[in-house]
């Protein structure tokens, strides 16, 4: 049983790489280079908000996962030295500040805006 | 006896943050495994919301094997600008498995952490109390074990870089009653972590842990 527990880690292992470099390279293709986080273009697009408690990076990703589940978002950009997310908007929409509020705290985080 | 109350002391003075995550965000699936010599668990979790999870754990500790749903709960998260602690309560009811034969088994646990992106902290303690009094090399059927962990990251890392963490980690239980003093590496990025140490008793450690 240890030998079996000790190879079914090794492969999740193996698997939560494959799956996150897949999701990196879909992420990179679905977004033109420097367009990402460019303040300067379409800046009403783009949110920035503060987030207490973000300190781990580990424990980040589900803000990460969120948010990149509404449709209204099309980018996200978490930053652990500046304490903040940068959100990027699909043109024309929006999320309120109730909801982004609500996403950080499914996520176990608080808004700080 | 002494050096592990000692520990348990200690617990009330050093704030801490795990990275065992008895619950993380809505809907995420996390599996988990710790690995020594003598010591093997599993840990899968889903996390109904960030304050609720419903686990199962399996462990084989001294040739016996628990296989135990839990329900893991979010006490209480302080969010500050630069850090964050919580604690964590799980409750656990299952059956231990020994030379082919069931017994009940019942589990509580505690985890306090307080992290920031430089130092972290934290503390485990797990009572686990067991029907069976057949197995000499664990003849307590209520069993304690502690952990304390104290972790520092040589240099700051975002959250798209890998993340390094010096971590010592002494832990003990009711069982041999020492304190046993373990060095680690850790390391993750983004949704994966692994560890690996290795004791002052030559006995090596190799933990993992993943968020779906």
């Amino acid at each position: 049983m240890k030998t079996v527990s000790l190879y079914f880690t090794i492969f999740i292992g193996f698997m939560g790489f494959v799956s996150d470099a897949a999701t990196t390279i879909k992420k990179a293709e679905d977004k033109p280079i420097g367009q990402k986080f460019d303040s300067s273009k379409e800046k009403s697009n783009i949110l920035e908000v503060g987030v207490k408690g973000m300190v781990c990076a580990f424990c980040a990703q589900g803000i990460e996962k969120k948010f990149m589940q509404q449709k209204e978002v099309q980018a996200i950009l978490v930053s652990l030295e500046n304490k903040k997310i940068t959100i990027t908007f699909k043109p024309g929409q929006r999320l309120t500040n109730i909801k982004i509020s609500s996403l950080l705290k499914e996520s176990g985080y608080e808004p700080n805006f | 006896m002494h050096r592990f109350s000692l520990l348990l002391f200690l617990l009330f003075w050093f704030e801490c943050r795990a990275f065992a995550h008895p619950v993380s965000y809505k809907d995420a699936f996390g599996i988990m495994s710790y690995n020594s010599s003598n010591r093997n668990e599993l840990l899968l979790t889903y996390s109904i919301n960030h304050k609720f999870a419903v686990a199962h754990t399996y462990l084989l500790e001294y040739k016996s094997e628990f296989f135990i749903p839990r329900a893991n709960f979010l006490l209480k998260r302080w969010n500050q600008i630069s850090s964050q602690a919580n604690v964590y309560l799980s409750l656990g009811s299952g059956f231990e498995k020994f030379k082919k034969q069931v017994f009940g088994a019942h589990l509580a646990e505690i985890v306090l952490d307080w992290e920031s992106r430089k130092y972290y902290s934290s503390f485990e303690g797990l009572i686990l109390q067991r029907d069976n009094g057949l197995n000499i090399d664990m003849p307590h059927q209520v069993f304690g074990h502690g952990k304390i962990r104290l972790g520092m990251a040589p240099f700051l890392a975002d959250y798209e870089d890998l993340n390094i963490w010096f971590i010592t980690q002494f832990d003990g239980n009711t069982h041999d009653k020492a304190v046993h003093t373990t060095q680690l590496l850790r390391f993750y990025r983004k949704n994966v972590l692994w560890e690996i140490g290795a004791s002052f008793q030559g006995s090596f450690q190799f933990n993992f842990m993943i968020h779906l």
